[in-house]
């Protein structure tokens, strides 16, 4: 390596740890005369979690209108805590201001039509834009509940996801969501403002935090910025003292609100898995590294992030929760052991392979995140720490190497097919890295899945029930074992294992999401409707590369006969 | 693994291959290639037998996929549900892999293995798995699931099993003990006519629905019922529970025609219905009985008071945070009257059988306990102890192993 290969990877390393910090720091920007970034801390009680008020306001946003900013009637891009105070605030203004903001997204031509809307690019509507036809969405909406849920055709479930959306927006704009006001003395409950209201009306009592809530409300109402300021501050202050846990933990998680780490890891990821792609044609020992060095910084960022919701959730040792929080432990998952990998084999293999599926778990967990909140309070069956802290990391872990050794076969069959770079040397490694990854996703899978079945003895006397999701499981374990067996049995060679490692691929994807999805027309909105696609795509792309991995040895650019002979392979 | 030279193996096995029964029946059941296979065919039941559970519960799914030799699975179950694709695959069912691969398990350590150090890791797997595919066997065999519905201030000495069902005749006239004689619900099909010495009517069956919902019978066109409840309330046929509906119990309904014994006397046609609270009255020879169709009834020796049932939400939301039942066990036979808590992930062992809480019935204030009798509920703990002691043990040994050749290298 010459002295500016040496060089590159420090390079790398500053920008991208500055990359990191102004994520840290900087994305707040201006945000001129009024406070909001402390607005955002405020506590409130939402979906039995006390969370910041800047989580309700992005997630709430999230579903409505797919983002967590909205553009404003002057065209200017605003955060979401913004939106959320204009809905609060609505009702004190003479003329509403709230329901004139585009971020209801219709994307639905039948929907658009009957509500008389004109298709635009982004697709959002504000409420303004049709008022007049709120009643036929009732209407319509009524019949689809009404109708036997795998009867309803896609309109129906537009139509109820609309509904869905405005009753979210009218709770809202009612004051009757979130729990605003926390209890003034223990044992109490949180309460609406509006139940303070209606309080006030009928005994006359007034609750010191109601009138702090109005007074922020009316001065944002009014465009009185430092009224607003002082209001905001005095009850920050005033709810410090009197719940401090809260006030730190939901200051912490705004912070990490406007961070968005995962994002951050998700960027780093692609950037890691490009250069690897580049150093393979040229200029390989310095990209290598510097790819290695944002992969790490990648995956600090990463483990923070998952810290962090450790914290929030006060379940430390607990990876996974939900179906978001699994996507983002199976892309952590894979870039250490892409990591691990990359320090035996100094390739580039490693640390593509983890790269390129962190990202796109990454990518999932981004999709999955538009359903709402993704720290979600748990059902009471599975309020187990032990448990989500054993079965449920392993059997993740299990999908994350599975899905790490099937990066591995793509590998193996791409080159090995389209490059002249698969010498034997490097078909051996290949083939030792494919299988210790196996046997890994063989023991995280099997221990596992066997953890489930002793959770599911302990709690409802049945240690194997085949329900789908255990089923899910076993198959994925069945697969593992099986290729191993294949393997000491000599049926298959390390071709044969690239190209089952491969079809693993499709057996983990299924069990991840496609057993959600024999579901679809119960409870199927939006997103299970989209995720299908995804599936099929992936499916049919997995099975693309399984039928080029069938091509005859004797095709393959690394193995034509004038190089190495093909008997081996 | 391959298999090991001929050199290494001893005498005795030797001979066992070299006879012919050694080379052509013991071989092929030993070879990887059955083993791989078995593998496949295992995946592609589950596979089916998890696409299936769209359309049908679990409890038949698992009987017909996993607890049989054969089974014929559907065509349609591997396409969407609004293409209705005809013909059926007949296939291996669970008990036949399963015991196919234990033979294959077998049968390569009767001819293969040989127990040393670098082979543990995997004799403890083979193990363990063994006894897996056993307590599956035992659970199929001799598991025994029921609920048990308990009302505040009541006392329940039964458990119900809610995939079978029962047409009960109560004869209440003895101030001591109520006399119930059951018509098994496998006799409830349509057109049938149950007579036996200890029921006081006839019964035939007009109509059997394996799942129904209410309807008001007075909007109905023609209503079968000539008595009783049946006169306000119909029985529509019901699309069938299936493992993702949601509703996972079936709710069947009968339309029955009671006759005086013997003759062709009517004296009425009877709307039951497991989902009718209270059983109706009928009068036959002066004598007054009562009729219910209700899930299969085991009684048991002991009865269970509900002291306590508590049902805990998330605050502003209707997620469960904690279901939980004080109960009082009182067991003459076993001189027992003990209080316990019974809560989520923490059930009741008491005289082999384990008490779950299941479920919360809010507005009667009760609660529902999932009662299980399984007696090898212990072996899947032995089993993943021993694999995954041996997983741990095999893959160790072959890192090292790797490492050591890589540092030479």
């Amino acid at each position: 390596m010459n002295r500016i290969g040496r060089w590159v990877p420090v390079a790398v390393l500053i920008c991208g740890a500055a990359y990191v910090v102004s994520a840290m720091t900087g994305r707040r920007g201006a945000e001129g005369r009024w406070r909001m970034e402390e607005f955002g801390r405020i506590p409130v009680l939402h979906q039995g979690r006390c969370k910041p008020i800047d989580t309700l306001a992005r997630t709430t946003l999230m579903v409505l209108s797919g983002r967590q900013t909205f553009v404003d009637e002057r065209g200017d891009s605003r955060p979401a805590v913004e939106w959320l105070l204009e809905v609060l605030s609505d009702g004190l203004r003479h003329h509403s201001r709230a329901e004139r903001l585009r971020v209801f997204r219709i994307e639905n031509d039948q929907v658009l039509n009957l509500l008389g809307l004109a298709e635009r690019p982004g697709f959002r509507y504000s409420i303004d834009e049709f008022r007049d036809r709120i009643r036929l969405i009732e209407e319509h909406a009524i019949r689809a509940q009404n109708r036997d849920s795998d009867q309803r055709d896609l309109f129906d479930r537009k139509i109820l996801e609309l509904a869905n959306k405005l009753q979210m927006y009218v709770r809202l704009a009612n004051l009757e969501v979130p729990l605003m006001l926390p209890p003034r003395s223990g044992g109490q409950p949180w309460r609406t403002l509006r139940q303070a209201y209606e309080e006030l009306q009928s005994t006359g009592d007034e609750d010191p935090d109601a009138r702090a809530w109005v007074e922020m409300l009316s001065a944002y109402a009014e465009g009185n910025a430092s009224g607003f300021n002082a209001a905001v501050e005095k009850y920050l202050t005033d709810v410090r003292v009197r719940m401090p846990g809260e006030a730190t933990r939901t200051r912490f998680e705004a912070f990490v609100n406007a961070f968005q780490p995962f994002q951050v890891g998700m960027i780093l990821y692609l950037v890691c898995f490009l250069l690897v792609c580049v150093g393979w044609m040229a200029w390989g020992e310095p990209l290598r590294r510097s790819s290695i060095v944002l992969m790490v910084l990648g995956l600090l960022v990463h483990t923070f992030a998952l810290a962090s919701r450790m914290y929030l959730q006060e379940r430390w040792g607990v990876f996974v929760t939900n179906l978001y929080s699994s996507a983002v432990f199976i892309g952590w998952g894979t870039v250490i052991f892409g990591l691990g990998l990359e320090r035996f084999c100094r390739n580039g293999i490693g640390a593509m392979v983890g790269a390129a599926i962190g990202f796109v778990a990454l990518v999932i967990a981004d999709n999955l995140a538009e359903r709402g909140d993704t720290l979600e309070m748990m059902q009471a069956v599975l309020d187990t720490n032990f448990w989500l802290a054993t079965h449920v990391t392993t059997v993740t872990l299990g999908y994350a190497a599975t899905f790490v050794a099937g990066g591995l076969g793509i590998v193996f069959i791409l080159r090995g097919l389209c490059t002249r770079s698969l010498g034997k040397e490097q078909v051996r490694n290949l083939d030792r890295i494919m299988y210790g990854t196996i046997c890994f996703a063989t023991f995280f899978s099997f221990t596992g899945t066997v953890l489930g079945g002793i959770w599911a003895d302990q709690s409802w006397g049945r240690f194997w029930g085949w329900d789908p999701k255990e089923n899910g499981a076993l198959m994925i374990v069945l697969w593992n074992a099986l290729i191993l067996h294949a393997r000491w049995g000599g049926l298959v060679r390390p071709r044969g294992t690239a190209v089952l490692a491969v079809v693993g691929n499709i057996i983990t994807a299924w069990s991840w999401f496609g057993v959600n999805m024999l579901g679809v027309g119960l409870h199927a909105y939006g997103f299970m409707d989209r995720a299908m696609a995804c599936m099929v795509v992936f499916v049919a792309s997995q099975l693309a590369v399984i039928g080029l991995g069938l091509i005859p040895a004797k095709y393959w650019a690394s193995f034509k006969p004038e190089k190495e002979s093909v008997a081996a392979v | 693994m391959a298999e090991e030279a001929p050199g290494i193996l001893s005498q005795r096995r030797r001979k066992l291959i070299d006879t012919r029964f050694g080379r052509s029946v013991l071989k092929p059941l030993a070879s990887l290639k059955l083993t791989v296979i078995l593998f496949a065919l295992a995946i592609f039941l589950v596979f089916a037998g998890t696409l299936a559970q769209a359309e049908e519960d679990i409890h038949t799914v698992v009987g017909k996929y996993f607890r049989s030799f054969f089974v014929l699975i559907p065509a349609r179950v591997f396409f969407p549900r609004s293409a209705s694709v005809p013909g059926e695959i007949p296939f291996p069912g669970g008990w036949l892999i399963g015991g196919v691969l234990m033979v294959n398990l077998l049968a390569a350590h009767a001819i293969r293995f040989r127990l040393s150090w670098s082979r543990l890791g995997i004799f403890l797997i083979h193990a363990g798995l063994i006894v897996l595919l056993l307590s599956e066997l035992i659970a199929g065999l001799f598991q025994v699931e029921g609920n048990m519905n308990l009302y505040a201030g009541r006392a329940t000495s039964y458990v119900e099993h809610l995939t079978e069902y029962e047409l009960a005749v109560i004869d209440s006239s003895d101030p001591e003990s109520d006399q119930v004689i059951v018509v098994p619900g496998s006799m409830l099909r349509r057109g049938r006519l149950v007579e036996h010495p200890l029921l006081p009517f006839d019964v035939r069956v007009d109509e059997y629905f394996e799942n129904s919902d209410a309807a008001d019978a007075r909007s109905a066109l023609w209503n079968r019922a000539t008595a009783g409840v049946g006169l306000r309330v119909a029985a529509v046929a019901a699309r069938k529970a299936s493992g993702v509906s949601g509703q996972t119990v079936n709710q069947p309904a009968a339309y029955v025609t009671l006759r005086r014994k013997g003759s062709s006397q009517v004296l009425g046609t009877y709307l039951v219905a497991v989902w009718l609270r209270e059983p109706q009255a009928v009068m036959a020879d002066g004598r007054r009985y009562e009729v219910s169709l209700r899930f299969k009834r085991t009684y048991k020796p002991y009865r269970v008071h509900l002291l306590e049932a508590r049902h805990d939400v998330y605050p502003g939301t209707t997620i469960p945070k904690n279901f939980s039942s004080r109960v009082r066990l009182v067991d003459p036979t076993r001189n027992v009257d003990r209080e316990f808590l019974i809560y989520m992930n923490h059930p009741l062992r008491y005289a082999g059988e384990t008490f779950y809480q299941y479920q919360m019935m809010a507005e009667q204030g009760g609660s529902v306990l999932q009662v299980v009798r399984n007696p090898g509920w212990l072996l899947p703990y032995v089993s993943c102890s021993l694999v995954a002691f041996g997983l741990a043990l095999h893959f160790l040994l072959r890192l090292v192993k790797f490492l050591r050749e890589r540092a030479e290298a």
